[in-house]
């Protein structure tokens, strides 16, 4: 008896019926037909497709410039990523990271312009923390209000956004502009606040080792903690959750107040990192919507979700090598891959026939023995 | 000879989760019969009634309806052949008039328009036809619970269905209404519709059906004329043993020194400017069950939301729970001073379906030392935990690491109780914990509660079915309107059709008398 059900569960391990192992492989074969689909169109737009698809696929890897370029751009995302990965997970529908990412980067700029320290280690960190606290806050009021006020999350959370970026127009123009450039970006930054790369050719930086640290500990979090138990119950059944005597008003507020933290991250790095001012109506815009579908792409898993962030960076990266070789081509290819990878993805119905013949299979093999 | 109108040919069916639903079932049906189809939760009787229905093909095998090999392709082919379902969970619109919800789908026309006229005739006839008294034209938001069941019927006459099936249709009908629903099924009977029902209760299988087939483990165990088989028989052939009703035989009698799991004194509480509870004192011993019987509906459902603070609830009076007044505390305090709690919806409330049972069966008492290490929990110990105790539970599953979507109900109940009875609270309440499920499953549960029992919790248990209360408590209360009508020291000298009288306002006991709930 035992036997028969120990070689049953080591063939449910290595099955398409396990539901992870059918995750990746649809996530590999939705790759495939997105390539595929943008493979289609560069027949026409393209003097010569089997290149440009060649240069897409590899073309980052030509040079390290390219793909520095890539390990530098793709942390902020990654930390968008996780961000709306924790909310989702818990069933919040709170879209704020784009608001958050947004408003910290005047708090960054304002403690990045001021000289409040010589250290150049010191100055980054004041950075990191004050962003911290800053977006861990500004991010649980649209739980606050859904809590007093029974306000819908995704609307105040869409709302707030528009409001959080007019205000952090007013704010650059008002006390941190320059006549320099115009009223719609800050002075630049203190050098001692700048993060410089610890490995240039690949511009590695601290952040990376920030963000793997980071998805580790969010990782252990989500799967080992109490506290991730208590995300998954709510999440899933929230009458149960609150059945068990999990405390919902708490959780939400926790789980926003975390979120808040990792866009706070993401937007600290990409402007210490990436610029030397700051433009609220440029730097930091889109990240935070880029976010929430790295979280669907990496299926709210952490490490799912920064393998996610990497792999779209560097397709976007690839085709801007390609409008550089071959201009006919618009960058813009690489939306359509991203486009058909994250409708297959996110679609219950792709592939189910294939998951449930094998399961049929399976069911009747068992019957059988 | 009677005539054949459907008939199926080792009919399997394997679901996509990989459960082999029905093995090779072989059953006929003939026109004009009552035919019940009886078997446990996740015998496989909902699965078949679906394939019949068009909602699910089969796997393999035929299905064959008036001499014809039946290929549904949906629910609409079977509606057109002459199939007609009633569904446990009512199909119904309810701000739509009984009109609009019966026509839905095939409405009589006027050129482009519905022929509103029409349609109210033709509904009106037909509810008159079969004596169902209903006014056509009124809202079904307006509708009790049976005359909701009878839109269900008349929607399949007015489709003509010659064959009706009836999922578990007495489930909500007080024992005056399934009277009345057995006097029209008779009608259907003789007018030569055939019906398949589909229940839980045997004693209502054995006063309708002609025949009756069994289902166990997915496996057809024969189709028998009604009067061959004696209760004993057929409770025997649906779960494979004899089955075990006397509890009191279990009850071992240890004195807890008069220990009090659960005091409630003077409840009271208003809906609409009405009370809904009014006055109600009692207590549950450690080592006792207390039985709450009544009709539902008579506030039981409050009472329940009083004492576990599930929800927010405004009213007066004091409820303790081992001795801690918690009239203040939200749920996860009162469980840290001793209740469990078997909710009522389960889905809703007991199990969240799409994680691991390993991870429903530890929810409310996660934090618990013997689980965790110092910063994460021990995943290592919740594994064994889980495997443990779906085996002392005989939860029907490969692994602890299965959804709790992929089980039947009673195998989902089985979890609730598994990880209520683990917290080893003193205080316990069962509400409802056997409703909708199969009489193996029920008969576990049972024993699990008698086993708490024993080992000195005291346990207050609201149900619906007289034949629970009766068997499993030790003393008795009857709630009526609100109020606690009757109370009986001894269950056991409690007679059945006097309890009835008491749930049905008849007979109200004074307040002397039913003092003793909180005294004795």
């Amino acid at each position: 008896m035992t036997d028969r059900s120990d070689k049953y569960s080591n063939k449910y391990k290595l099955s398409i019926s396990n539901p992870k192992v059918f995750d990746a492989v649809k996530m590999g074969i939705s790759i495939l037909i997105g390539l595929t689909i943008s493979f289609v169109i560069l027949i026409f737009v393209s003097n010569n497709p089997v290149n440009a698809i060649i240069t897409i696929l590899t073309g980052p890897l030509t040079k390290t410039r390219y793909i520095g370029g890539v390990i530098q751009s793709f942390i902020p995302y990654a930390f968008a990523g996780l961000s709306a990965g924790v909310l989702f997970k818990a069933g919040a529908f709170n879209m704020g990271s784009e608001g958050v990412f947004i408003l910290s980067g005047v708090v960054i700029t304002a403690i990045a312009t001021s000289p409040i320290t010589t250290s150049s280690i010191l100055h980054p960190i004041l950075c990191y923390l004050g962003a911290i606290v800053f977006g861990g806050t500004v991010m649980i009021l649209p739980s606050l209000l859904k809590a007093k006020f029974n306000t819908n999350e995704m609307v105040v959370s869409l709302m707030l956004n528009s409001v959080y970026a007019g205000v952090a127009a007013y704010l650059v123009r008002t006390f941190l502009g320059t006549v320099q450039r115009g009223s719609n970006s800050s002075k630049d930054y203190l050098l001692t606040a700048k993060i410089g790369n610890i490995y240039e050719p690949l511009k590695i930086s601290v952040c990376l080792f920030l963000l793997i640290a980071v998805t580790i500990i969010l990782y252990l979090v989500m799967t080992k903690s109490r506290l991730g138990y208590q995300i998954r119950l709510a999440g899933t059944n929230p009458s149960f959750a609150n059945y068990s005597g999990i405390n919902a008003f708490k959780l939400s507020i926790t789980t926003a107040a975390i979120a808040g933290v990792l866009s706070a991250m993401g937007a600290t790095t990409a402007l210490l990192t990436q610029t030397s001012y700051y433009t609220p109506s440029q730097s930091l815009v889109g990240i935070g919507f880029s976010g929430m579908l790295l979280a669907m792409l990496g299926r709210n898993n952490p490490i799912g979700i920064v393998i996610a962030a990497f792999l779209v960076k560097y397709l976007e990266q690839g085709s801007q090598i390609l409008y550089f070789v071959d201009n006919k081509v618009p960058s813009e290819i690489i939306a359509i891959i991203e486009g058909v990878i994250i409708m297959l993805v996110s679609s219950q119905y792709f592939l189910r026939r294939f998951r449930e013949r094998k399961l049929l299979e399976e069911g009747l093999e068992e019957h059988a023995e | 000879m009677k005539e054949t109108i459907l008939k199926l040919d080792n009919v399997t069916k394997v679901y996509p989760n990989g459960t082999v639903a029905n093995r090779d079932i072989n059953m006929e049906f003939e026109k004009g019969e009552i035919h019940s189809v009886v078997g446990e939760n996740g015998a496989g009787k909902s699965t078949l009634m679906k394939m019949i229905f068009g909602i699910e093909k089969p796997s393999s095998g035929t299905i064959t309806y008036k001499g014809q090999e039946a290929k549904f392709n949906s629910s609409m082919d079977a509606i057109h052949a002459g199939i007609g379902m009633v569904h446990q969970h009512f199909m119904l619109i309810p701000s739509f008039s009984i009109v609009d919800n019966i026509i839905l789908g095939d409405e009589p026309t006027k050129s482009i328009f519905i022929d509103q006229n029409e349609a109210t005739k033709k509904c009106q006839e037909l509810s008159d036809k079969y004596d169902f008294e209903l006014d056509v034209t009124a809202k079904v938001s307006t509708l009790s619970v049976a005359k909701r069941q009878k839109v269900e019927i008349l929607k399949t006459l007015y489709r003509d269905a010659e064959l009706i099936i009836l999922d578990e249709p007495t489930s909500v009908l007080t024992p005056q209404e399934t009277e009345k629903l057995f006097d029209q099924l008779r009608q259907f009977k003789q007018q030569g519709h055939t019906i398949i029902f589909i229940s839980h209760k045997l004693e209502e299988v054995k006063k309708i059906s002609d025949k009756i087939s069994v289902i166990r483990n997915g496996v057809s165990k024969g189709t028998y004329l009604n009067e061959e088989l004696t209760m004993e028989q057929l409770t025997n052939l649906i779960i494979g043993r004899d089955l075990d009703s006397d509890m009191d035989k279990y009850k071992t009698h240890e004195d807890f020194n008069n220990e009090k799991a659960l005091e409630v004194k003077n409840l009271y509480m208003e809906k609409n400017n009405k009370p809904v509870l009014d006055n109600i004192s009692f207590a549950v011993k450690k080592g006792e069950i207390l039985g709450v019987a009544g009709v539902e509906g008579n506030g039981q459902q409050e009472l329940v939301k009083c004492i576990t603070g599930l929800e927010e609830t405004a009213y007066t009076g004091d409820i303790f729970i081992c001795g801690n007044r918690v009239n203040d505390f939200n749920i996860k305090k009162r469980r840290d001073v001793g209740m469990a709690y078997i909710p009522e919806d389960r889905m809703n409330d007991g199990v969240a379906g799409e994680l691991p049972i390993s991870d429903n069966l530890i929810s409310t008492y996660y934090t618990r030392e013997d689980i965790n290490k110092k910063v994460f929990m021990d995943t290592k110990k919740i594994d064994e935990v889980s495997e443990e105790l779906v085996k002392t539970f005989a939860v029907k599953t490969k692994t602890a690491k299965a959804n709790v979507n992929s089980l039947s109900g009673g195998n989902v109940q089985k979890v609730v109780v598994a990880r209520e009875y683990n917290t080893n609270s003193k205080f316990m309440i069962a509400e409802q914990p056997t409703h909708g499920i199969d009489i193996g499953s029920e008969e576990f549960v049972h024993h699990k509660l008698i086993e708490m029992r024993n080992a000195g919790a005291g346990i207050l248990l609201v149900s619906a079915n007289l034949n629970e209360v009766m068997n499993l408590s030790d003393r008795i209360i009857v709630m009526f309107d609100g109020k606690i009508a009757g109370y009986f020291k001894d269950a056991n000298d409690v007679d059945e059709s006097d309890l009835g009288m008491y749930m049905l306002g008849a007979k109200r006991q004074s307040i002397e008398e039913t003092g003793g709930a909180l005294n004795d």
